[in-house]
């Protein structure tokens, strides 16, 4: 019979063997994570400490001819914190106590809100407040009542000194866009670069930007770094030299300050670009920092479109200013002589339409540069339809019109020579010979941007050579031959001597400086005409050309050429430190 | 009691083996808990008052084992209401640490009165199941009843490891004091049963817990954190294992609680699939012979009370190296003999002293 003592001993055998199979079981799991599933934690474990981390370079910086600066860089601060020290009790109202002190207004429902949009991970870093100055952040960490668990990041920020004032033509910086990144995919951007999103910043993106570093770190379950692995150091983004000069073009936003326009000078002989001021402006810094949607809208919902840059993208009729261009053309190809005269009694017929000159009453005899200093349009009327549309419109793309100049900015307009095919393929209609007698004065379809009648007017000025406007002299290309006579050229530049001597832009040559130039006032079915002088200077020994456009301006004589005027002289009297030519 | 004068004699008598495996464990546990306090700023300082630790340890087994089980179970009931009398204290008067009160203080060290209660549980059911053993169901009734107090308090503290500990404890004692089956499964099953209805009165980090057991990714920068964390460092550990203080999980501290409930991780991380294999192989031995001795003993409530003690020890280790690998909640129990802990490893001292004395008296003839 078995005793008590039996069973019992039984009985604890069963246990051990219990307890044995359950051990069992574990050396299963240990089989089951350690042996047969151990690449994938290896994995795991290694992601869960390695970071990569992205060293963006400092950006190249912008400059204009004297070595002024436009775009440079600035440390600001962040102040970054981890979830676990920020969960603490009180923590969220003692930092915002703090920021107040020293004058950064934060109340803590914003700071829980900042943390709790960020809150990813427990060991995700958080950035509470940035933009903060060198001085604040000093002021800051100096404070006993500052919470030691909290961590200032340095932070490269954007900052464009002269602000408005070259806006259009710096452009501006900013997080790269979902687009941006696609379109970029083999340049090495990822998300979160900063790239140029317009005007140099975005055409000379390659050379300002530098190449990023890389650094490998090992972090703890904080994310802070433990050490560096492996890193690739970064290398500075190159400097970008502009041809601009800033006095020159803070001048011309001035002589804009009241109006909508543009106003652009060129180095006759280079095509170096020294002014391109459109008005009106923007102020780029908030851009590159980083604006709200509402701060956004309200730059571009501005009806005067500050971002639309008139002197490259702005396209206007060139009016009276086209004078010179068909004069030369006519000269050329000898529809014209010098000293040939039509006679203006105030109008002429075609068919049944009349084409009026602008005085009304006539201007009786005249031979060219008579019609240039009195801008007949009868004259040019009856030059025109001499000639005809397939000539002038082979003078119009030889100097240019109808494709981008070149300037190395973004978002340049083409213009519009238009022409018989032009106006069948869009208008669907046949061009007629009221067409021509329009297109020889520069109106109807007829468009030019600011800048490429700037060019043209180059080409007259400098013996008949096309420059490629250019704000970085890296950007420099030969000025090509139009191929037009020296004397052809001098009756025309004799022409439009008179014309400020003597004629209708007389207020461009009050500023002490002998501009040759030709007025013009465009027609404008939106409203009032627009106003414009294209004009270079010394007269006789050329060096700068100028080009203003002033929308609703009315009269180019009045309002265009004493601005033309006085960018020509405050360039010639304020010579850059660095010549170009 | 034991004479001093054959104290020598005596200690040539005990179990060797088991005795070894027991210092094995505890010098890996010492290993693992200086590598993983070196990631931290206190550095090493854990190790060094784990040894500590083990000096006041062997002190109470040497006294343990002197003193002798006879001894013990002639003062099992007062023993019994101090262990009570002092749970009743940590329930009112202890601080509350993360929602539990399971600490008191005696100024210069923390004590946990719910191990000691472990030993007075043990010891109280081999006294009780030795005078009436559970054959009917009036003395299986009272043999619940008699350890039902203690359960009670562990869980009000609430501290749901222990309360398993308790369970599996007067479950075990049952059993081997020779409690028909059909009573011990209708138990289980009715306790299985009420399970359920015990949901809404559990803390919500309990029910949390049970939640991530059952799916990590719940919240796995939260409660699932230590799980994944804990099962990344013992999958990455591979059959070699990344070698002594190279165990990166716990250095980078992704690895919660290192020292405590999560030793197992460390070790499993620093000496692989190989390390581990062996450290469950000791454990096997351990518990081997401890059954053994209580297999060897003459006395019925030795034998209960070798049970009670080894169901003990294996219920903690299956479940700390269970949870180790996601295979069990967290519960926070320690890992015998691995684990940082003064009144834990106190305890099983004790406790493996009296399973000394239980071998001693074995090999003595009958007076």
């Amino acid at each position: 019979m078995l005793d008590a003592r039996d069973i019992m001993d039984v009985r604890l055998k069963f246990l051990l063997y219990g307890i044995l199979t359950t051990l069992f079981f574990l050396f299963a799991g240990l089989y089951f994570f350690q042996i047969v599933h151990t690449d994938k934690y290896i994995r795991l474990a290694y992601n869960n400490r390695l970071r990569l981390i992205r060293v963006s370079p400092p950006r190249g910086e912008i400059y204009d001819r004297s070595g002024l600066p436009l775009a440079v860089n600035e440390t600001t601060f962040s102040i970054m914190g981890y979830p676990l020290d920020l969960d603490k009790p009180y923590m969220l109202s003692r930092i915002s106590q703090v920021l107040s002190n020293h004058g950064i207004p934060v109340s803590d429902e914003e700071l829980a809100k900042t943390v709790k949009r960020q809150r990813l991970a427990p060991y995700q870093v958080i950035r509470l407040v940035h933009n903060l100055t060198m001085v604040q952040m000093a002021e800051l960490f100096a404070d006993p009542e500052f919470p030691n668990q909290l961590f200032p990041l340095p932070v490269w920020r954007r900052v464009y000194p002269s602000g408005a004032i070259v806006a259009n033509i710096t452009g501006y910086v900013g997080e790269i866009s979902e687009n941006e990144l696609k379109n970029a995919a083999d340049s090495n951007y990822v998300g979160g670069d900063i790239i140029g999103k317009g005007g140099i910043e975005r055409y000379h993106e390659e050379q300002l930007r530098g190449v990023p570093g890389e650094e490998a770190i090992e972090v703890n379950a904080r994310g802070r770094k433990v050490r560096t692995i492996d890193s690739l150091s970064s290398k500075r983004g190159d400097d970008v030299l502009l041809t601009l000069d800033t006095g020159a073009q803070k001048k011309a936003m001035e002589l804009l300050s009241d109006y909508r326009g543009s106003i652009v000078a060129l180095d006759v002989n280079t095509g170096a670009v020294i002014v391109s001021a459109s008005s009106p402006t923007y102020d780029n810094n908030p851009l590159a920092w980083g604006v709200s949607t509402k701060e956004w809208h309200e730059i571009t919902d501005d009806e005067g479109k500050p971002m639309h840059d008139r002197a490259i993208s702005g396209v206007y009729p060139p009016a009276s200013t086209f004078k010179a261009l068909v004069a030369l053309a006519a000269l050329e190809e000898n529809i014209i002589t010098p000293n040939m005269t039509f006679t203006c009694h105030g109008s002429i017929q075609l068919s049944n339409r009349v084409f009026r000159c602008w005085r009304r009453g006539g201007h009786g005899s005249l031979n060219l540069t008579g019609a240039l200093q009195n801008s007949c349009d009868v004259y040019f009327y009856q030059v025109g339809m001499k000639m005809g549309i397939d000539r002038l419109l082979k003078w119009v793309k030889k100097f240019g019109v109808g494709a981008p100049t070149g300037v190395d900015l973004t978002g340049e307009a083409s213009g519009n020579a238009a022409g018989p095919e032009w106006k069948k393929a869009n208008r669907k209609e046949n061009w007629y010979q009221g067409d021509t007698v329009n297109y020889s004065i520069g109106q109807g379809f007829l468009l030019l941007t600011p800048i490429q009648l700037a060019r043209v007017y180059a080409a007259i000025a400098n013996g008949g050579y096309l420059v490629t406007p250019h704000l970085s002299p890296s950007e420099f290309k030969e000025p090509v031959s139009i191929g037009v006579s020296k004397e052809k050229l001098a009756v025309v530049q004799r022409g439009l001597d008179y014309v400020v001597s003597r004629g209708t832009g007389s207020r461009a040559g009050r500023f002490g400086v002998q501009v040759a130039g030709k007025t013009g006032t465009a027609q404008n079915a939106h409203g009032l005409d627009h106003a414009l002088f294209a004009g270079y200077a010394p007269a006789n020994k050329p060096q700068y050309v100028a080009v203003a456009v002033v929308e609703a301006g009315e009269h180019g004589s009045s309002v265009a050429s004493p601005m033309v005027g006085e960018i020509l002289a405050h360039i010639l009297s304020h010579p850059g430190e660095k010549d170009d030519s | 009691m034991i004479r001093f004068s054959s104290l020598k004699e005596n200690l040539a008598a005990l179990d060797k083996i088991l005795l070894c495996g027991v210092l094995l464990l505890f010098f890996s546990g010492v290993a693992c808990i200086y590598s993983a306090g070196s990631g931290s700023s206190q550095g090493g300082n854990y190790a060094y008052r784990q040894i500590f630790w083990f000096c006041v340890s062997l002190c109470a087994f040497m006294a343990a084992l002197i003193v002798g089980y006879r001894k013990f179970m002639d003062f099992t009931y007062p023993i019994y209401f101090t262990a009570l009398l002092l749970l009743g204290i940590t329930i009112l008067f202890a601080p509350s640490v993360k929602g539990a009160q399971r600490m008191i203080s005696l100024g210069f060290i923390g004590f946990q009165p719910s191990e000691f209660g472990k030993i007075a549980i043990v010891l109280v059911m081999a006294k009780f199941l030795n005078r009436y053993p559970p054959l009917n169901l009036k003395t299986f009734m009272g043999g619940l009843l008699v350890g039902i107090p203690a359960l009670l308090m562990v869980l009000k503290q609430p501290d749901l490891g222990s309360t398993l500990v308790y369970v599996a404890i007067i479950l075990s004692a049952l059993f081997v004091a020779g409690a028909p089956m059909k009573y011990l499964l209708s138990f289980m099953g009715l306790g299985l049963a009420i399970c359920p209805m015990l949901w809404p009165f559990l803390k919500d980090y309990q029910k949390l817990r049970l939640l991530v057991f059952i799916d990590p990714m719940r919240d796995p920068l939260g409660a699932g954190y230590n799980v994944i964390q804990s099962r990344i460092a013992v999958g990455s550990g591979s059959f070699w294992g990344k070698g002594f203080m190279q165990g990166l999980q716990s250095k980078l501290r992704f690895l919660p609680e290192p020292h405590t409930d999560f030793i197992f991780s460390v070790y499993a991380e620093e000496f692989g699939f190989l390390g581990s294999s062996i450290i469950l192989a000791v454990f096997g031995l351990v518990f081997t012979r401890m059954i053994l001795t209580g297999m060897k003993s003459h006395e019925i409530r030795a034998k209960i009370l070798v049970a009670g003690i080894t169901v003990w020890i294996w219920f903690q280790t299956f479940e700390g190296i269970g949870m180790s690998m996601g295979l069990m909640p967290v519960t926070g129990l320690p890992l015998p003999f691995l684990s940082y802990g003064g009144s834990a490893i106190l305890s099983i001292s004790i406790a493996l002293g009296l399973l000394g004395s239980i071998a001693l008296e074995s090999v003595k003839p009958y007076k």
